[in-house]
């Protein structure tokens, strides 16, 4: 899996670390000349791995906790070196970010060493070799043996990823099919939308012993050394730390020890899928509502105070104030919520979840801004006039005289927006934040069913909103009453 | 000799270029009741808003009880504002606050007043408008004239040296006119220093101690209402009752 997209928003972040001396001191410019790397993680006695742990049997979820061979082997580096591990759980896509801005010190996700990948990180020796495979619908097998068969077929595979260029580059006339999850390839497949899915042979295995409907043609594609096998990033110039974890790999591979974590995967996958019923995983659920609820909550919050300061601010007669807010307004309005909230987290140094809140509620801030400048702007000029006439400072005129009105006429578009913050939060999923979405990912993940807890999220999300919806339109009436 | 309430000097406004006063130069004493006639467009409102600088004046000055107010910054401003009660055509009563909150709120966030005390004062001036009734009513239930006097009782709250008057019956249904000059002339009785923009001549006649006459942005005219009405010198004055009287 590889994203080029992904490579565009690092240059930019770089460039604007660049262009922001402020956050200069998080831009990574530590050069190999003096590789400290190892005796930094030995100093600080913990070992940061990133992970996206919806990619059995390499790494997935059991009980919330993360599993599989990734984490064996990192935990056996760790033990090696002498500190211990920390697994931090983030999208694919953020991985590589992770490492270039110091967030994680390396990545086990069945990630492949490819040439571009090489470019902007280190990577130890290759650790599992396990091919590729195709999954196929069982009822096609007799039409399909291997991968030359899919000539002029429907073919799906991870976006971006290195199945997605071997099947390219490697079957005639192929109509590609690209989505980023599995699961959803999976639900694609079933549904007969494509014919087969190109995947590493180790997923392609588990997701078909949990499918009775699918089977897998192994060993395909004509590979080359650097088209396949994992091996572990680091951040550029760690050569002490990637010497560290080659020796832990060498002694894997002598003692056959992958084996074992590949057989302890299976194991723990069977807890997993026992029962695969959505109610089994309600606690996944809950949490990701609790997050969900939570994190559109303090962003309404803060939005609506960070909304008021802009809106008067822009409405100031004070210049420089009136153009800082109309800056930030038009700047957070004309680039996505998902640049934004990855350049707080990757660019600052602070957690997950805090850059997922400052950044919905800073986003929120700018468009409640408009609303709030809207009302203000809607109340009738008299009214600020009588209440300046009785002696009332600028600040009780806004306060008890202007802003409440204000309020009860923009209160179905503040409605609207946390309403559409509840769905729009679901972005704080890409650096790992565990909302509704991202634990919709590790049901899908765990279950190896995709629809289902589709259809639940959905479901939730509904009822959220619906109730919402109500609590808002009786808070109105109430309004309208006074 | 009652002393000097409100003086303007040499007092002048433009808009985008466009001079709609053309330099005033007036006194209102302590305890007078000054009425302003004259057509729509000669300059009266904008005259009385230059008074608490609702207008900020082009030219000239604006002095009220010997403080000169015409470049006041904000904050002293709003000290000097609380002293000049004001009414306006559109009674401009917060509606979102029921009209006992109404009239109390202002005593309560500029002078500190206790709630219960400005509560307390505020039912006693609803009462004095004959709006005591309706204390908890929101200003949307209310007619116009029953807005018109709580916007009053409102402005009373404060405590004011002097009372603005902006055409407040202008937006009034006829049958409504009266309840509204009839609180505004006990005001004229027990002694308030009033300045009242107005069409009504039948109030200026039996209420004002001054009638001026405004046009084209000058004050054309002033005198005694017998010597407006019935002996008006000027022109402009003359033709301009003839028309209004002729109704």
């Amino acid at each position: 899996m590889q994203k080029k997209w992904l490579h565009r928003i690092v240059a930019l972040l770089a460039a604007l670390f660049l262009t922001v001396p402020l956050l200069a001191q998080t831009q990574p410019v530590q050069a190999a000349a003096n590789d400290t790397s190892l005796a930094d993680i030995k100093k600080k006695g913990t070992l940061v791995m990133g992970t996206s742990p919806d990619y059995p049997p390499y790494e997935f979820l059991v009980n919330n906790k993360p599993v599989g061979m990734d984490i064996d082997i990192a935990k056996q580096i760790a033990k090696d070196i002498g500190v211990k591990l920390v697994v931090k759980q983030m999208d694919f896509d953020a991985l590589l970010v992770g490492i270039e801005t110091h967030k994680i010190d390396m990545v086990l996700s069945a990630m492949t060493p490819t040439p571009a990948r090489k470019q902007s990180v280190d990577f130890s020796n290759v650790y599992y070799n396990s091919g590729q495979s195709i999954i196929i619908n069982k009822t096609d097998k007799n039409i399909y043996k291997n991968y030359k068969n899919f000539a002029n077929k429907k073919v799906g595979a991870q976006t971006g990823s290195l199945q997605y260029d071997l099947v390219k580059k490697q079957i005639k006339g192929v109509k590609m099919t690209g989505l980023t999850k599995v699961t959803d390839l999976i639900i694609a497949l079933k549904t007969h939308k494509i014919d087969g899915i190109a995947t590493e042979s180790a997923v392609a295995t588990a997701y078909v012993k949990n499918n009775p409907d699918l089977m897998v043609l192994n060993h395909q594609f004509n590979l080359s050394e650097t088209d396949s096998g994992s091996a572990i990033a680091f951040h550029k110039g760690s050569g002490t730390l990637v010497a560290a974890a080659n020796k832990t790999i060498a002694k894997i591979k002598k003692n056959n020890l992958t084996e074992k974590y590949l057989a302890d995967a299976g194991k723990s996958l069977k807890v997993n899928v026992a029962d695969t019923s959505m109610w089994h995983y309600r606690s996944y659920f809950i949490k990701g509502v609790g997050y969900t609820l939570l994190i559109s909550l303090i962003a309404v919050l803060i939005g609506v105070v960070l909304g008021t300061l802009l809106a008067l601010s822009r409405l100031s007669h004070f210049l420089p104030l009136k153009w800082l807010a109309t800056a930030y307004v038009e700047f957070i309005r004309g680039t996505p919520l998902m640049i934004q909230v990855m350049f707080l987290y990757f660019g600052l140094n602070i957690p997950a979840l805090t850059a997922g809140v400052a950044g919905v509620a800073m986003n929120s801030g700018a468009y409640v801004a408009e609303y709030i400048r809207g009302g203000i702007d809607s109340v009738p000029k008299g009214q600020v006039e009588a209440a300046r006439s009785l002696g009332l400072s600028y600040k009780d005129t806004m306060r008890y005289v202007i802003l409440p009105q204000a309020l009860k006429i923009i209160w179905p578009s503040l409605g609207n927006e946390f309403i559409s913050l509840i769905k729009e939060s679901s972005i704080v999923s890409v650096i790992g934040v565990t909302d509704l979405i991202y634990q919709l990912r590790l049901v899908q993940a765990a279950t190896y069913k995709g629809i289902a807890p589709y259809a639940v999220a959905m479901v939730i999300y509904f009822i959220l909103v619906f109730g919402l919806t109500r609590l808002l339109n009786f808070a109105e009436r109430k309004m309208q009453h006074a | 000799m009652p002393s000097m309430m409100i003086e303007t000097k040499g007092l002048k406004k433009s808009f985008d270029h466009t001079e709609v006063i053309k330099g005033i130069d007036a006194q209102v004493q302590q305890g007078q009741v000054i009425v302003i006639i004259g057509p729509s467009g000669g300059g009266k409102s904008t005259f009385l808003r230059m008074l608490n600088m609702l207008e900020q004046p082009t030219a000239g000055t604006v002095t009220f009880e010997g403080q000169n107010i015409t470049d006041l910054p904000a904050n002293k401003l709003d000290t000097v504002r609380e002293k000049m009660g004001m009414v306006f055509q559109s009674f401009n009563l917060f509606p979102n606050m029921d009209v006992l909150a109404n009239v109390a709120l202002a005593p309560q966030r500029v002078k500190g007043s206790s709630q219960k005390a400005a509560s307390e004062q505020a039912m006693t001036l609803l009462d004095q408008v004959g709006l005591a009734d309706k204390a908890h009513a929101y200003p949307a239930s209310l007619s116009g004239g029953q807005q018109q006097r709580v916007a009053i009782a409102r402005a009373l709250a404060m405590g004011p040296d002097v009372m603005l008057f902006d055409e407040p019956t202008s937006a009034l249904d006829p049958e409504m006119v009266g309840e509204v000059l009839k609180v505004m002339q006990g005001l004229a009785k027990e002694g308030m220093t009033m300045v009242v923009v107005t069409h009504e001549m039948g109030f200026a006649r039996k209420v004002a101690d001054e009638v001026w006459f405004m046009d084209g942005g000058v004050l054309a005219e002033k005198g005694t209402p017998e010597q407006i009405f019935d002996h008006p010198q000027n022109e402009r004055t003359q033709s301009f009752l003839a028309k209004v009287l002729e109704q």
